[in-house]
Order: structure tokens, then C-alpha cells, then sequence
């Protein structure tokens, strides 16, 4: 049996959804290529969740376009559409065994009695669970429950896949193990997926693209690394990994004023009298004093495992700056609380946004 | 080969609207009937009993001309107050034992807490002109404890106080266990921890753990109590209080405004009660969301003799009225032959219809099971699992909560204003088994419907999305899965239904006709008629009959429960 499934290209066109005076979802314009792993991102509340809902068209959008494949899917109900769905509690049906889950898409499309056996045995064999056909989902543990969901949201074949936080159930564990089986499974079977998370090391980790969200707008669309590297907003910058933002003043298009210090940056500004400066803490060179830019104290070290995150008060700055810096650097600065250091920031690891 | 099933034919925008709209539009219209069912069988009969009681005889608009002259009789000094003072002391007694009890059998070790418990709710399967006839072999003038009376009459507001007691007992007890079960056992270990007293911790965390269930016990017994025509009808001798009122206003001297006027009187601290009670449910449901660990009473043989101590009269009470009335019942002629024998069962030999009677009842509850439960779960699932406007879903629960508020008698009266109105085209229901089934079903709808939305709340939300995803319909997925979730609920509500139809006097008094008395109403017709053992014999059937269909449903739930364990709790 073949089990490779011709993914389908996604188009959403201005979709807005307004609940009451509430604009949840404003000008979203996205489109989702066939085989493609998207995660939306975002804090609770952003909308992120809705307009999965509206792809699955368990919500109406109030205005805008959605096409699937040639299909214009905007005002078609659920069941005309074609996806499957993985929800962050399963909604598997307690009552049922596991290839009676599995086989409940197959039999509202009619297939024979023969194909749904031989398509379920697939789908078990795939998700690793051929030993518990027979259970129930309350006698499996909450990643193999998360695998039922998987094979009973792949089973009828669909174009599409949506996971709405399909792992924030389970233990750190479980999760970054499924993490993986999850990213192979959907590149094995070429399934177009979009999954909706609040956890950005999941979504750095798996995604193709990540689409960024908040308060109802796409901040950014972007590769993993295109938005930690090249954040396309402070929101971005600062709700993907660590980032330290300081206040400042544009000299020229390459200048930028800080406290009493100037510093180079590589994309040019906009002369504008407050803007934002940010760096990413392992960005920032730690230096023995007088070799650096600004000086200033370490406040504070937390051991983090594999890095040292130090809190360091500038010389004439309030806000204070994080600096990642490796457990050797660390013992070669004889950097403790109290110690005095310098620092400087390269001007390829600055970025510049509107204040 | 599976993509090709499942591809759609694009469709013309006109056919797209149409389809869009139309799947949830059947599900609007299908509760939309729902409201259109309760209207007519709750919010139309009011209507009606309202408008009569602002017409005279002759059906000419009146204004408070009834109400008036109600007043000037006495009515509102005599029965109103007298109605107020019963309940409240009733509701006083009973919110004390049954919270003695439950804090018995909940906060100590007490062996047979499930024999107890089962004892404990008797009642509840017995009509509540039981206790009342029970009572009159107990304390009456021929009574075996006469003594203990020291000279007062136990007919008028001593029995009454007595019988109510007697069948709100179990009301207010589940109540409270209900509210006192799901403690959090960390508070005890808090205020161990903290050093407080025995006495101190049960003021500041049994008590305050348990407010919101007796609250709502209060409520719930002063309306039962308030609202109940089984107990003064038997015991109330002289002494008028509003349910007796209506009915005497009504089937004695045919002053059908007059009963509507009192009818209203009724509704109103019933209603009082039923709003309280509401914003008192809301606030609780709030605060009951948190994890929390089940608490294990301390072992202290002290405390357990103290739960006993608390418990027995209650007990005693209970088994024996019960015992009176089946000792009663089978005594051949009181107090002259005290041998036992089935004579007082021959009902063909007496009034009120005899055994075509019980036969006509068992009809009735098990019509009511069976329309009830269906129309119940049907209604409960439209609002809760199918697509619909927050306006209509609240409309819907509106009209479902209403009944709460109505108490029988009212709605049996309202009933006969409405359905026997010459020009209502469903006047060809009066007087048939169908009105008095559709009537206990109006009567019963509020509870049966919080039980049947609390149950499919339960269930994950997304069933009909992953439904939908599946290309499954809400109807395959209500079949396959939702119903077979609910089965435990929906077993309950069938034994609510039936037990209450089958012990039900207030609604169906007005609304019986030559074909189709009741058991229940032949107890009452019976002991009119001074036949009082005959009237215990089938009170003692009546019991009897909702004992059975509760072991019946015990036992359906007991083979449910082992049938679905796997699926239920993974062993």
C-alpha cells in the first residue's frame, strides 16, 4: 500500500475574524506549500488557534478567502473539506479500541470492509503501536495515545494536517522524542501540516516555516532561522529566545547613540531621535576590562548547564544586560559577582527596531 | 485510491451557500422545536393560569379584584403565613439532621455507610402521603405512641412539620454529601499542620466547605416543603396552608379564579427560591473547579460514636414510618384485629380505582421514563453539542429551568385552564394518560436536564470536530460515540423520571380523568374515604414498585459499569 499522500498547497487571503467589537484576526495572508511543515507561534490569545479553527472551518471567518489545492474552501463546512485533525486532548473516543479509532474516518467514506483492516494495520505499523489494537485509549500511556490521534487524523488520507498543540500533554520527554517521529512521519508521507504552538523550541525545532503571531496579526513568516536571526519586530525579537534591548538615539543611517556611547550598525536605520537596540545575549563579547567598548560589574550568574547567563550593570545604564557566555570564557575572566568587566557589541549582531 | 473518494465536486457559490447554512440551520430548528415543546408545555399553561386569575367567573378582565378578596377571606393571614412558618421550620429541621448525617458519614469511620445511605434516601421512593398516614398509625388518636403527643393533635402543623421532614430528608441529603464528599483533604492537613482544634478546624473548613450545599439544601427542602400537597392533604387537619388551598378552592368549591389566585401566591416564594438558589449554584460551580485530594477521616473511635449518635434518630425516624406504613398495611382491621393478612391489598373492593390504578401509574411512569428521557437527552444535546447561538441555547435553558420554579399543583391547575380550553386545538389530550405523561414530564424537565448537560459537558469538546474531520455527521457521532458515554446519565434520569411518576400526586390531582386514575391520587381518594389501611397497602406498593426499578437500575449500572471498566478506567 502506497502511503505517501500528495499534500495540498493552502491559500488564505485577507481572513479576518471579528467576535463582536473583539478583532481576533486582522489581514491574515499566508500561503502554505504542498509537503510543508508551518507552525503558527505565538502567546495565548494571539489568534493562533482561531485561525487553525477557521482552516478547519470549525469557525467562520468573517472576511477573506481560503483555497485548498484548486478548491475554494471558504464557505465549505468541515466535512467537505479535506484534513485531518489532532487536538491538544487527543478527543480520542474512550469507548472504542484503537483500530476502531483508527478506522472511524474509513468507515464514514464507505470503504471495504478488507481495505479498512489492511489501512489500519498500516497506520499501526507506522505509528509503532501493532500491539495494541485491542485496547483502549485509556490503557495507553499519553504518547501512545498522541499516536492513535496521529494514525485516526492520517488514516482517510487527507491533504492537509492540523495539530493543534498536539504535545503540550505530555512530559519533556515524550515530547522531544514525538518532536522527532512526528517531523520524519510528515516528511515520509509529504503531508502539508500546520501546527499550532505556544512553545518556540518546538516550533524552531520542527517547522519548515514558522509564522510568528500576536494580538490577531502575522508578525513574521519566516525559516527557524530567519527569525531568530533577522527578527522582523522587537514582539519577534523578544518572544523568540533571550534578547537585551536597550534605548537609544539615531547619529547618522549606521550610528546609533546608547547611554554615552555609540555603536556601528551593518543594516542601515532610520534617523529617528528614540529607537531600540537589540542584541541576543550570546552575541555580546565579554571582555577583560579595558579591552572592551563599555564597562561595567557582573551583577549575577546563573548556571544554566552548558552556558553561564550573566547579568552585567553598564556604566551609566540602568537597565541591566544579559551575557551567555561558556563555562571556560567564564574561568579564563575570572568572572564572579562583583567582578568588573567590559564588553562589546558587533555591529553584525545588532539589530535596530522603532522604539 | 483513497484521495479519489474523497475528492468533492466544486460547487456553484449559490449551492456553496446553501450548503454552508443549511446543516446548522437543521440543528437551530430542531431546538428551536425544543423551546416550541416547553413553551407549550410550561410558559403557554402559565400564561393562562395567570390570565384566569385576573378574570371572573364569566371570563371578564377583573384586574386584582380576586387577589382582593382573597385577602379579605383570610387566605394570606391563615394559609400564606402558615405555609412560610411550616416550611421555614421544616427547612430548619431537615438542613440539620441531613447535615448531622452527612458530616456522619462523611468525616467518620462508621461501618455500613452504604447500607445507612441506602436508609438513609427511602424516602425518596416513597409518595409523600406516606409519611402522613404513617404518622396517624404512629401519634393519631388510635396511634400506638398516642402518649408521647402529651394531649396535642398530631393533625394540623406537628404533622405536617413531621411528614415533610420525613420525604425532603433524602433531598437534602444528597446535597450535602454531594457538596461535602468532593473536601479537599489538604485543608484538614492544612489546619492540622497549623495546630487548630477539632471544633475550630470543622467552624472553619467542614463549614465553610459545605455553604454552598447547604444553601442550596435550604432552598430546595423550603420549596419541596412549601410546594407539597401529599402531607397536609393527610395530616393537615384544620390547619389551612397554600397547596391545600388551591386544591380545595378547585375541586371543592369549583372557584377555579380563586385557585389561580392562590396558585400565583404559590409561585411566588417557589420562584424567590429558585432565583436564590441559581445565583447560589453559580458562585458554586466557580469555586469547585480546583484538584484537589480526597480527604480520609482520622481514626477516633470518639468521633465515630459521636456520627452514631447524630445519625440514629434520624435512622429511627426513617425505618419507622417506613415500618408503620407496611406494618399498617398489612394489619386486617386496626387496632381491633391486629392480624396480619393481604385484605387491605384487594384495591377492587375500595375507591379510587384499585389495582387499574396501579396498573394505569406503572403506564404513566414508564410512559414519562421513556418520552422524558429521550426528549431530555435529545433537547440536552442539541444545546450543548450542536452549533448554536449563545441567544437561543440561553432561551433554551431558560425554558428547561422553568419548571424548577413551578410547583406541581400550579402546573397541574394551569394545565386545566389551558389544554381544557374549549378553543385550544390540543384540548383532545385532556382527560387521557398522554397529558398526565406530558405534564410529569414538564413537572420533572429541570433536574433531568441538568443531569443530562452536566453528563455531556463532560465529554471532550472535540468529539464533533474530530467527527467532522472524519467525515463523520454529528448524528454518527451522537450514536457512536455520545450516547454510549452517557449511558450511566442516562439511566439516572430514566429512574428520576420513573420514581417521581410513579410517587407524584400535586400535578396529576387535576388532571386524572374516569380512565385514567392514578395510584398515587387512589392513596389520597382512599384515606378521603377513611379507608386508611388500603391507602397504606398502596403507598406501600407504590414504594415497593420504585424499590424494584431502583435495584433494576442499580443492577443495569452495576453490568454497565463491568462491561465498559476497560474502557472507563484502563484496568
Amino acid at each position: 500500500m502506497n502511503q505517501t499522500i500528495q499534500g495540498s498547497r493552502l491559500a488564505l487571503r485577507d481572513v479576518e475574524k471579528h467576535f463582536g467589537d473583539f478583532c481576533a484576526l486582522k489581514q491574515i495572508d499566508l500561503t502554505v506549500e504542498p509537503g510543508e511543515l508551518v507552525c503558527f507561534l505565538g502567546p495565548s490569545g494571539c489568534g493562533k488557534t482561531t485561525l487553525l479553527r477557521i482552516i478547519a472551518g470549525l469557525e467562520q471567518q468573517s472576511a477573506g478567502t481560503l483555497q485548498q489545492g484548486e478548491t475554494d474552501i471558504s464557505h465549505k463546512p468541515p466535512r467537505e473539506r479535506d484534513f485531518g485533525i489532532v487536538f491538544q486532548s487527543y478527543a480520542l473516543f474512550p469507548n472504542m479500541t484503537v483500530s476502531d479509532n483508527i478506522a472511524y474516518g474509513l468507515r464514514s467514506i464507505g470503504m471495504p470492509r478488507q481495505a479498512i483492516r489492511e489501512r489500519v494495520e498500516a497506520l499501526l505499523t507506522m505509528v509503532g503501536l501493532t500491539d495494541q489494537t485491542r485496547k483502549y485509549p485509556a490503557q495507553l500511556s499519553g504518547g501512545q495515545q498522541q499516536r492513535v490521534a496521529l494514525a485516526r487524523a492520517l488514516a482517510p488520507s487527507p491533504g492537509l494536517l492540523l495539530l493543534d498543540e498536539p504535545l503540550s500533554a505530555l512530559d519533556a520527554q515524550v515530547r522531544q522524542h514525538l518532536r522527532g517521529e512526528i517531523r520524519q512521519l510528515q516528511k515520509q508521507l509529504g503531508v502539508t501540516t500546520i501546527m499550532v504552538t505556544h512553545d518556540q523550541e518546538e516550533a524552531l525545532s520542527m517547522a519548515d516555516r514558522v509564522v510568528v503571531m500576536n494580538n490577531g496579526v502575522i508578525e513574521q513568516v519566516g525559516t527557524p532561522l530567519e527569525i531568530y536571526q533577522q527578527p522582523a519586530s522587537a514582539f519577534v525579537a523578544a518572544f523568540i529566545g533571550a534578547m537585551n534591548f536597550l534605548d537609544g538615539a539615531a547619529l547618522d543611517s549606521h550610528r546609533v547613540r546608547v547611554g554615552n556611547h555609540d555603536f556601528s550598525v551593518q543594516t542601515p536605520v532610520a534617523e529617528a531621535d528614540r529607537l531600540c537596540l537589540a542584541i541576543r545575549p550570546e552575541d555580546v563579547h565579554l571582555l577583560p576590562v579595558g579591552q572592551g567598548d563599555w564597562d561595567g560589574r557582573v551583577l549575577a550568574m546563573d548556571y544554566l548547564g552548558a552556558f553561564i547567563r550573566t547579568r552585567v550593570q553598564l556604566e551609566g545604564l540602568e537597565p541591566t544586560l544579559l551575557v551567555d557566555v561558556d563555562p571556560r570564557s567564564a574561568r579564563q575572566l575570572g568572572l564572579a559577582p562583583g567582578a568588573d568587566v567590559c564588553i562589546s557589541l558587533p555591529a553584525e549582531a545588532l539589530h535596530c527596531f522603532a522604539a | 485510491m483513497l484521495e479519489s473518494s474523497l475528492k468533492v465536486a466544486p460547487l456553484s457559490p449559490a449551492v456553496q451557500r446553501r450548503r454552508t447554512f443549511r446543516r446548522p440551520g437543521l440543528f437551530t430548528v430542531l431546538l428551536g422545536a425544543g423551546c416550541g415543546v416547553l413553551f407549550l408545555l410550561v410558559l403557554a399553561p402559565l400564561y393562562s393560569l395567570l390570565s384566569k386569575a385576573v378574570e371572573n367567573r364569566d371570563g371578564e378582565f377583573v384586574g386584582l379584584a380576586n387577589f382582593t378578596h382573597y385577602l379579605q377571606m383570610g387566605g394570606i393571614e391563615s394559609a400564606f403565613f402558615n405555609s412560610l412558618w411550616v416550611s421555614a421550620l421544616s427547612m430548619v429541621i431537615v438542613v440539620s439532621l441531613a447535615f448531622m448525617a452527612a458530616w456522619a458519614i462523611t468525616r467518620t469511620r462508621l461501618p455500613w455507610t452504604g447500607w445507612i445511605r441506602g436508609a438513609l434516601v427511602l424516602p425518596i421512593l416513597a409518595p409523600s402521603l406516606l409519611p402522613g398516614i404513617s404518622l396517624v398509625y404512629l401519634f393519631g388518636n388510635q396511634g400506638i405512641l398516642n402518649s408521647w403527643m402529651m394531649g396535642a393533635d398530631i393533625y394540623g402543623p406537628i404533622g405536617i412539620v413531621m411528614g415533610s421532614c420525613f420525604w425532603t430528608f433524602p433531598h437534602a441529603l444528597m446535597i450535602l454529601l454531594t457538596a461535602m464528599e468532593n473536601a479537599d483533604g489538604r485543608h484538614y492537613e492544612a489546619a492540622t499542620a497549623l495546630k487548630a482544634s477539632g471544633w475550630r478546624t470543622f467552624w472553619t473548613v467542614t463549614v465553610p466547605g459545605a455553604r454552598y450545599g447547604l444553601v442550596s439544601a435550604a432552598f430546595v427542602v423550603f420549596t419541596l416543603v412549601i410546594t407539597d400537597f401529599g402531607v397536609p392533604k393527610v395530616i393537615g387537619g384544620q390547619f389551612d396552608v397554600l397547596a391545600t388551598d388551591i386544591y380545595k378552592q378547585v375541586i371543592g368549591q369549583q372557584h377555579f379564579e380563586m385557585g389561580a389566585v392562590v396558585s400565583i401566591l404559590l409561585l411566588l416564594p417557589a420562584l424567590l427560591a429558585f432565583a436564590a438558589d441559581r445565583i447560589v449554584q453559580r458562585k458554586q460551580s466557580a469555586s469547585l473547579s480546583a484538584r484537589s485530594a480526597p480527604y480520609k477521616p482520622p481514626h477516633n473511635p470518639g468521633r465515630d460514636w459521636l456520627g452514631a449518635a447524630m445519625l440514629t434518630p434520624t435512622l429511627v425516624f426513617i425505618v419507622a414510618i417506613i415500618g408503620m406504613a407496611i406494618y399498617a398495611s398489612l394489619v386486617t382491621f386496626w387496632p381491633y384485629n391486629l392480624n396480619l393478612s393481604f385484605s387491605n391489598y384487594r384495591f377492587d373492593l375500595m375507591d379510587g380505582g384499585g389495582w387499574g390504578a396501579y396498573t394505569n401509574s406503572l403506564l404513566m411512569a414508564l410512559g414519562t421514563m421513556v418520552l422524558g428521557t429521550a426528549l431530555v437527552f435529545f433537547n440536552a444535546w442539541l444545546m450543548e453539542r450542536t452549533p448554536q447561538s449563545k441567544t437561543m441555547a440561553g432561551f433554551f435553558q431558560f425554558f428547561a429551568l422553568l419548571p424548577l420554579a413551578v410547583p406541581g399543583l400550579v402546573l397541574g391547575l394551569a394545565y386545566i385552564f389551558f389544554f381544557n380550553h374549549p378553543d385550544n386545538p390540543l384540548n383532545g389530550l385532556y382527560g387521557t394518560l398522554l397529558i398526565l405523561i406530558l405534564c410529569t414530564v414538564t413537572h420533572f424537565y429541570a433536574v433531568s436536564h441538568l443531569t443530562a448537560v452536566t453528563a455531556l459537558k463532560q465529554l471532550d469538546k472535540e468529539f464533533e470536530a474530530v467527527g467532522e474531520s472524519l467525515k463523520a455527521s454529528r448524528w454518527r457521532v451522537l450514536f457512536t460515540v455520545t450516547l454510549p458515554l452517557c449511558l450511566p446519565a442516562i439511566l439516572d434520569v430514566a429512574l428520576y423520571l420513573f420514581v417521581n411518576a410513579m410517587t407524584t400526586v400535586s400535578a396529576v390531582v387535576f388532571l386524572y380523568g374516569p380512565h385514567t386514575q392514578l395510584a398515587s391520587v387512589a392513596v389520597m381518594s382512599m384515606d378521603e374515604a377513611g379507608d386508611i389501611a388500603p391507602a397504606a397497602a398502596m403507598a406501600v406498593m407504590i414504594m415497593l414498585t420504585c424499590a424494584g426499578a431502583k435495584l433494576l437500575q442499580g443492577a443495569l449500572r452495576a453490568w454497565l459499569d463491568r462491561a465498559t471498566r476497560a474502557w472507563r478506567r484502563g484496568a
